[in-house]
Formats: structure tokens, C-alpha cells, sequence
């Protein structure tokens, strides 16, 4: 992962974006502190459908019960670089 | 048990172009937000068994306001349901509020005994009870020529989705049933028995009555493709000797305590005083949860494991097939396409 973590933030924040359709937003523009199920809208079966695709970009597996606790891009990033660091 | 010869990415699962194309179809429909409703604590007739009038909900007030229904449906659409179930005891009764709720959203399914004929207007779909031939459902519900009596009311009618709940004692009379069906050009689904918290009556089900369910399930479904709406896996997942909470970790607010997303977030089943309580809220109220084999339930606690399902082409598949039922069994106007998987598989290991 990058070390201040800006590119893995805009990462997701692309995915989340190509995943959801979302529409006047960018990678660089999406707040990483926006509340994704409170704020952007987002659900279960969303938030399974973005936890594959970050399945396949770094190869971790995301556990069903971390889902609620991946509320903003930034905690992704954040759980993400965890997994990655602790090789799991 | 099928086991995959590798790891597969998600992106190389979805680029098979029929798993693509299915999950493509499907996921339009993640939008689905449910909650139920019962609509009447009277029922027109009295079934052994029944869920309804199991426990305190049917002791509910009934509300009969229509006013307060829309103050309620609006409640709910601002909250984001976008899908309602139309439940206990028998919504037919007040098809006046079935049409409140309809002119609020306009997406969802009524649970009926098909005795009465709901009004066109009410564009949902209707599930109607089967629970065996019209001579088990005499005996068992007490009420005589059912089948012939819902099959007059609903024959030629887009909405209708027969249910048949298995239980011990009607196993062989599924094919007759949907022979019947079949050949009026209408549409089936199975549901299992799950015995209501404290039953001890002969309708429980035994390994020996869900393996024998399991095969005619098979065997009708490969004999009437067109009129039977299920997959190979449904019928694994509903038959197994492990009910649907020990498989798959149920999702419902009663076994599920997280609050922070999905239907442990927005699933409400309201009784009929307009009230609901988080504590008792699934989709069918008062089952034994260890005995759990809805169709009600397996429709959102299997659909909402999807990732635990993408490891592979075949599994995958699986899951694919067991959405597209569902969504052609709920929802009206879905068409449900060819089960893409034969292979028997079992459902992945439950880590929750």
C-alpha cells in the first residue's frame, strides 16, 4: 500500500463509484469520510459486491462479519492495509 | 460436494458469458428492501400448524384505519422499503388496506389462502398455500376443495405463485398437485414446514422426510420445468438436516443483532396494531429457528451470502440460480431463466 494511503483511498473510491453507477462524483473528489451506508446509500448486497472486486485487486478476503464495520472509504483503506501488513 | 480445482477471482467467475448475463439480471434487483406486514388477525379458515396463530402476535389489535396504513406505508417508503409482504392472517379480508399499501409501493407479495379473489388493482404477487391434496387440506386445514377453489379464483392471473409447504404427511401428493397446476398453465414454488416455537404435532419434519422431499422436489422439477419455480440448489439448501440459521447465520433482526447494515438494519415486521418489535422480527414470526426451512427466509438469508458463494464457477452458478428463483417466485413481472447448475452443491461452510 501506499505509504499515506491516498492511493488505495482513491482506489476504493473507484470501485465503489464503477460498482454503485454513481454519478457526479470522482475518485479524487469522493469524501473518504462520507458514511457510505448512512450517506451514499449503500447496502448489504452492495457492500458484498465491492468487498469482491477488492477481493480480486489485493487479494485479501474480507470476513462477512467486518461488513458493518466498513462504514467509509477511509476504514476500508485502512482494513485493507491491516490484512495486507499482517498477511492474512 | 463440489470442490473447486482453484481460487478463482470474481472477475474471472463473472466472464463466463452465462454467469454474466444471469448476474447482470439479478443484481438490478439489489435495490429490494423488505419488510412485512400483517394485515388482519382474522383468517377464513384454521390450519394446523399455522404460524400466524402461534405466539402473541395474534393477539395484536387489528388496525382497520386506512388512513393509518398510508401514514405508515409513507413512514415506511421515506425509510427506504421498497418492498412489502403482505402477511397474516389472511390479507384478502381487508383488501381495502392490501390497496392502501399497493398505492405506496408498488413492489411486493401477498401471502394468501387463495379463497378469496384479491382485486386486479392490487398488482403484487400473490403466493397461495398449498399444504397437499384437497383431501389433506380438509383434514389438515379444515376446509374442503381448496385447490379447486384457488385455482378458479386465480386461473389466467399473472400475480399467482402456488406455494407448497412439505410436510411428512404430503410428500407424494406434490406431483398431483402440480400435474394440476401444470396443466392450467400455472406457476409453483416449494416451501418446507418449520415447526412454530413449542409445536409437537406430526408435521415436524425427520432426516428421512427431508431426504424424501428432497427427491421429489428433484424429480418434479426436472418433470415440469415450466411450471416449477426452483433450482437444484434450493433444494439442497431447504433440505438439509441443518434448518437455514445453522447454514448460513439467519439475517433477521431476531437472530441478528447488528444494526449497522442490511435487514438487521431495515427489516421490520409489523403487526396488525402497527406495531413491531425488534426482538420478534423475521419474516415468519414465531418459527423454531433451528427448524427453520422458509422459503420466506432462505429468499434473503441465502441471497444476502453472496460472498461466501463466489469461490468458483459452479458455486457461483448456484447462487445465481437460487437468486433468480427468488426474485421470480417475489417478485411479479420476473422471469426466471434455465437453472445454469445440475452439480449437487453444498452450501459453503457457515464461519459466522
Amino acid at each position: 500500500m501506499d505509504n499515506d494511503g491516498t492511493q488505495t483511498i482513491t482506489r476504493i473510491a473507484e470501485i465503489i463509484i464503477n460498482a454503485l453507477q454513481l454519478e457526479d462524483v470522482t475518485p479524487q473528489t469522493f469524501d473518504p469520510d462520507l458514511d457510505l451506508v448512512d450517506e451514499v446509500g449503500i447496502d448489504s448486497m452492495d457492500l458484498a459486491t465491492i468487498a469482491l472486486v477488492l477481493r480480486d485487486e489485493y487479494g485479501i478476503r474480507i470476513d462477512e462479519d467486518d461488513y458493518p464495520k466498513l462504514t467509509t472509504v477511509r476504514i476500508i483503506a485502512e482494513y485493507i492495509n491491516t490484512k495486507l501488513t499482517s498477511g492474512e | 460436494m463440489i470442490v473447486p480445482a482453484r481460487e478463482y477471482k470474481f472477475s474471472e467467475i463473472i466472464a463466463d458469458p452465462g454467469i454474466r448475463k444471469r448476474w447482470d439480471k439479478v443484481r438490478r434487483y439489489f435495490f429490494l428492501r423488505e419488510s412485512t406486514y400483517d394485515m388482519s388477525n382474522r383468517c377464513n379458515i384454521r390450519c394446523e400448524g399455522c404460524y400466524y396463530f402461534a405466539g402473541e402476535k395474534q393477539f395484536a389489535e387489528e388496525n382497520r384505519d386506512p388512513a393509518a396504513w398510508l401514514q405508515l406505508l409513507e413512514a415506511e417508503k421515506a425509510r427506504g422499503i421498497t418492498f412489502v409482504v403482505l402477511a397474516g392472517a389472511e390479507p384478502s379480508l381487508v383488501p381495502e388496506l392490501c390497496e392502501v399499501c399497493y398505492g405506496v409501493i408498488p413492489l411486493g407479495a401477498i401471502a394468501s389462502n387463495g379463497l378469496n379473489s384479491l382485486p386486479q388493482e392490487i398488482d403484487y404477487r400473490v403466493h397461495i398455500s398449498v399444504w397437499g391434496n384437497d383431501r389433506t387440506s380438509l383434514a389438515i386445514r379444515k376446509a374442503p376443495d381448496m385447490l379447486v377453489r384457488q385455482m378458479a379464483n386465480y386461473q389466467n392471473d399473472p400475480r399467482a405463485v402456488w406455494v407448497y409447504t412439505f410436510t411428512p404427511v404430503n410428500i407424494d401428493e406434490a406431483r398431483e398437485v402440480t400435474q394440476l397446476l401444470a396443466k392450467g398453465g400455472l406457476k409453483i414454488t416449494f416451501n418446507m414446514f418449520s415447526a412454530p416455537v413449542g409445536y409437537k404435532g406430526p408435521l415436524r419434519h425427520t432426516a428421512e422426510t427431508l431426504a424424501q422431499t428432497a427427491q421429489v422436489m428433484t424429480e418434479l422439477l426436472a418433470e415440469f420445468p415450466e411450471t416449477v419455480l426452483f433450482s437444484p440448489y434450493n433444494i439442497l439448501a431447504h433440505t438439509r438436516p441443518q434448518g437455514l440459521h445453522e447454514l448460513f447465520s439467519c439475517s433477521y433482526p431476531r437472530m441478528n443483532k447488528a444494526t449497522d447494515i442490511g435487514l438487521g438494519r431495515t427489516f421490520r415486521q409489523y403487526r396488525t396494531n402497527l406495531q413491531w418489535d425488534r426482538e420478534a422480527a423475521c419474516c415468519v414470526p414465531d418459527t423454531d429457528c433451528d427448524d427453520c426451512r422458509h422459503y420466506a427466509a432462505g429468499s434473503a438469508v441465502v441471497t444476502a451470502r453472496m460472498y461466501r458463494h463466489a469461490t468458483d464457477p459452479v458455486t457461483f452458478s448456484a447462487w445465481l440460480d437460487y437468486v433468480d428463483t427468488y426474485l421470480a417466485v417475489w417478485v411479479k413481472g420476473y422471469e426466471k431463466g434455465p437453472n445454469l447448475c445440475d452439480a449437487p452443491v453444498l452450501p459453503p461452510p457457515n464461519n459466522e
